[in-house]
C-alpha cells in the first residue's frame, strides 16, 4: 500500500480525500494557490506544498509544479479529485512517467473517452444503445439536414469536443438549421478550439441517469448501481438521488443499466473508478451519453446507499490491490439526497456570492453528511468553483429521506455570504419532485411555476420586533419593559462572577 | 417605546414596551425569540443601508425611521435622474457592451463581470444614457464598486 498522497486538488474533494487518507494510515500532501493558504484541505493535510498564483491556470493546472511537489515530499500517488487535472490524459501519463501511480484510470482510458464520438463508437461496438444520432463528426451542415430529413426535428447540434452545454443547440426545424450549424460551430472554437460538431436526436425532457462502476487492474468490474442526478441549472447538476425513483419502481432496470455500463467501461480497457452517463427517455428506455473517468461530486449518495467507501476502493485497486468485493456483494439499502450547496444569491439571479463567512451553523443528528471546505472566518476566493459543501441524507425511504433533507436544511446556517439554502427546501416541497417526476428540464420549469418562498405572516411581526429590539440595544440601553430582562440578568451574572 | 420601521418596503410599528415576546441574545447578532410559547430564532446582518433579518430561511430588510437620529441613508434614487449601476458582487470585468455616451433601454447589457467561474451580465436598470462608465476591461471590482451611471 501507498505511504504518501499528494491530492492534486483543493476545496471539498480535497478534504475528503484526505479523511479516507487518513482513515487508511496514509500520509497525505495538499498543494494549495495563494488563494488557499488557510484553506481547509491545507489545514488538514500531514503536508503542504504552494504551487502557484491564484488563477488554477497558474496552479492547480499545472502539471510540472504537481509534479515537483509529488517529488519534493515524496508521494508514491496522487489523488485527482475531480474537476481541474483529473480528466486530462497528460497529466494521468506524466504521473506514470515520473514513476508515481496516477489513483484513476490509464491515460488511454481517458483519452478514448475524452472523445465524444470516439465514446459513442465504443457504446456501439459493446452493444450499449446510444442516443440515435450520426457516428462522426459532421462534414456540412448538408449532412445535418439529411440527418433531420431522415429522422425528424428536433435535433440537437453537439459539439464533438464538448461539454457543459457549450457547442450545443436545439434545432427545432430545417430552416433554423444553417443559423444554428453556424453559432454551434464558432461557440464550439471559441471554448475547445475545435469547431467540429455532430448531431443527434433530441430526446424531449430526458432523465439523466449514472451508473457508478469499479474495476481492478485484474479484469474485475463490478457496479454500485445508479444515481439520478435530473435536477441541473443551467447543465450542471445541484441535486442528486440514490436510487433513481424510476429505477426503483422497475424490475431489471438497474441490472440492466449496470451491465452495459460495465460493457462500456470494459470496452476502453477501464480501471479504478468511472461514472456512466445515460439519458432516459419517457418510454424508460436508456441511452449512453457519455462517461466520466474519474470520481463524481455526488459519489457520497451511493456510499451512504452502499455502504462502501469509493476513495478507499479507488486506492486500493490503484495499489494493484484485487477487488475484494463482487457483484452480489453490493446490495443497496434506503434513499440518499444530495444537495450541492453553492455560494450564489437565489434571491438575485444566483449571482456568486464570495465573501467571509461570518458565522456557520451546520445540520447534525441522524443520516446527515457534510463534505465541505468551509468554516466559520473563512473567505470564500471568488477564483474558484462556488461549491461550499455538500449535504447528503440518508433515511429508510424516499419520503423520509425528503423529510430529513428538509429538517437538515432548516439546521444549516451561514452568514456572511448567500447559499442557495432555501432554494433546495423549495424544490423538496414541490409536488412533481415529491411525486418522482424528474427530468433535466424540471428547475427550468420549476423556477416558472414555484411561488414565491413566502413566509408564514407572523414572522415579519417577529422580524420587526428583532429589529427594534437589537436597533434599541445598540442605540439606548435602557431597561423599560420585560423584553430585555434577560439582558440585564445577565450583567447581574456577570457582576457575580468578578 | 414605540419604533417606526420600514419592513420589506412596507411601514411598521412595533411596540418594545408591550410585546408579549421575551427576546435574548443567544450569540452575537443572535436572537432567541419566545412567543406564545413558540420558540423562533432570528439572525440580523447589517445590509447596505439597512438590516436584514434572516428567520427560518425568510429574509427581511428592515430599516428604523428614528426620528431622534440623522443615521437614515439617503433615498436611493428611483427610476428618475440618475441611477448608478454597482457590482454586485467582487469579480472581474472580462467585456464591456456599451460605452459612456450610448443611448440604453431597460435590461440591455452594459458589461459582463466574471466572478467564481461564471460570466454575468449587468443590466441597465433604466432606459436612459450611458453618463459614465468608469470600468475596465480586465479590471477587478469589489462588491458595490459603481459600475455605470445611467441618466
Amino acid at each position: 500500500m501507498f505511504r504518501k498522497v499528494l491530492i492534486a486538488n483543493r476545496g471539498e474533494i480535497a478534504v475528503r480525500v484526505v479523511r479516507t487518507l487518513r482513515e487508511m494510515e496514509i500520509a497525505t500532501v495538499a498543494v494549495f494557490s495563494d488563494a488557499d493558504r488557510t484553506s481547509l484541505h491545507v489545514r488538514m493535510a500531514d503536508e503542504a506544498e504552494w504551487v502557484g498564483p491564484s488563477p488554477s491556470t497558474e496552479s492547480y493546472l499545472r502539471i510540472d509544479r504537481i509534479l515537483d511537489a509529488a517529488r519534493k515530499h515524496r508521494a508514491d500517488a496522487i489523488h485527482p479529485g475531480y474537476g481541474f487535472l483529473s480528466e486530462n490524459p497528460d497529466f494521468a501519463a506524466a504521473c506514470e512517467d515520473a514513476g508515481i501511480v496516477f489513483i484513476g484510470p490509464s491515460a488511454e482510458s481517458i483519452r478514448r473517452m475524452g472523445s465524444k464520438t470516439a465514446a459513442r463508437h465504443m457504446a456501439l461496438a459493446a452493444g450499449v444503445p446510444v442516443v440515435p444520432g450520426a457516428q462522426d463528426a459532421l462534414g456540412s451542415v448538408e449532412e445535418a439536414r439529411a440527418f433531420g430529413a431522415r429522422h425528424g426535428y428536433p435535433l440537437l447540434l453537439k459539439a464533438v469536443a464538448g461539454g457543459g452545454g457549450k457547442g450545443m443547440r436545439r434545432v427545432d426545424a430545417d430552416s433554423e438549421l444553417e443559423s444554428a450549424f453556424r453559432d454551434a460551430a464558432s461557440e464550439a472554437e471559441r471554448a475547445f478550439r475545435n469547431p467540429d460538431l455532430y448531431v443527434e436526436k433530441l430526446i424531449e425532457r430526458p432523465r439523466h441517469i449514472e451508473i457508478q462502476i469499479l474495476g481492478d487492474r485484474h479484469g474485475n468490474m463490478i457496479h454500485f448501481g445508479e444515481r439520478e442526478c435530473s435536477i441541473q441549472r443551467r447543465h450542471q447538476k445541484v441535486m442528486e438521488e440514490c436510487p433513481s425513483p424510476l429505477v426503483a419502481v422497475r424490475p431489471g432496470m438497474r441490472e440492466a443499466m449496470g451491465e452495459a455500463a460495465i460493457r462500456v467501461a470494459r470496452s476502453a480497457g477501464y480501471y479504478n473508478a468511472g461514472t456512466v452517463e445515460f439519458l432516459v427517455d419517457a418510454a424508460g428506455d436508456f441511452h449512453f451519453l457519455e462517461m466520466n473517468t474519474r470520481l463524481q461530486v455526488e459519489h457520497p449518495i451511493t456510499e451512504l446507499v452502499t455502504g462502501h467507501d469509493l476513495v478507499r476502493l479507488q486506492v486500493e485497486v490503484a495499489a494493484g490491490e484485487k477487488l475484494r468485493l463482487r457483484q452480489e456483494d453490493i446490495a443497496w439499502r434506503g434513499s440518499a439526497i444530495e444537495c450541492r450547496i453553492y455560494a450564489e444569491d437565489p434571491y438575485n439571479n444566483f449571482f456568486p456570492s464570495p465573501g467571509r463567512i461570518t458565522r456557520l451553523t451546520r445540520p447534525l443528528g441522524p443520516g446527515v453528511r457534510i463534505d465541505g471546505c468551509v468554516y466559520d472566518g473563512w473567505t470564500v476566493p471568488i477564483d474558484y468553483d462556488p461549491l461550499l459543501a455538500k449535504l447528503a441524507v440518508w433515511s429508510g425511504t424516499r419520503a423520509s429521506a425528503i423529510a430529513r433533507t428538509l429538517r437538515a436544511l432548516r439546521e444549516y446556517d451561514v452568514a456572511g455570504i448567500r447559499t442557495n439554502i432555501t432554494f433546495f427546501r423549495q424544490i423538496l416541497e414541490d409536488e412533481q419532485f415529491r411525486q418522482g417526476s424528474l427530468h433535466t428540464r424540471f428547475v427550468d420549469e420549476f423556477l416558472d411555476r414555484r411561488k414565491p418562498f413566502a413566509p408564514p405572516p407572523e414572522l415579519e411581526s417577529i422580524a420587526a420586533l428583532v429589529a427594534a429590539f437589537h436597533d434599541n440595544g445598540r442605540a439606548a440601553p435602557t431597561e423599560t419593559g420585560p423584553a430585555r430582562r434577560s439582558r440585564w440578568l445577565e450583567i447581574g451574572r456577570d457582576g457575580m462572577l468578578r | 417605546m414605540k419604533v417606526s420601521l420600514v419592513v420589506n418596503g412596507a411601514a411598521r410599528e412595533v411596540d418594545l414596551d408591550h410585546s408579549e415576546a421575551q427576546i435574548a441574545q443567544a450569540e452575537p447578532g443572535v436572537y432567541s425569540i419566545l412567543v406564545d410559547g413558540r420558540s423562533y430564532e432570528a439572525r440580523i446582518e447589517q445590509g447596505d443601508g439597512c438590516m436584514v433579518v434572516f428567520i427560518d430561511g425568510h429574509r427581511f430588510e428592515i430599516e428604523v425611521r428614528d426620528p431622534r437620529r440623522w443615521s437614515r441613508k439617503t433615498g436611493q434614487q428611483g427610476a428618475e435622474g440618475r441611477v448608478s449601476v454597482a457590482a454586485p458582487m467582487p469579480g472581474k470585468i472580462v467585456r464591456l457592451l456599451a460605452s459612456a455616451g450610448d443611448t440604453v433601454t431597460v435590461g440591455q447589457g452594459l458589461l459582463v463581470v466574471e466572478a467564481m467561474k461564471m460570466q454575468n451580465e449587468i443590466k441597465a436598470p433604466k432606459a436612459g444614457r450611458v453618463v459614465s462608465l468608469p470600468a475596465r476591461d480586465g479590471a477587478t471590482v469589489a462588491a458595490g464598486e459603481v459600475l455605470a451611471t445611467i441618466e
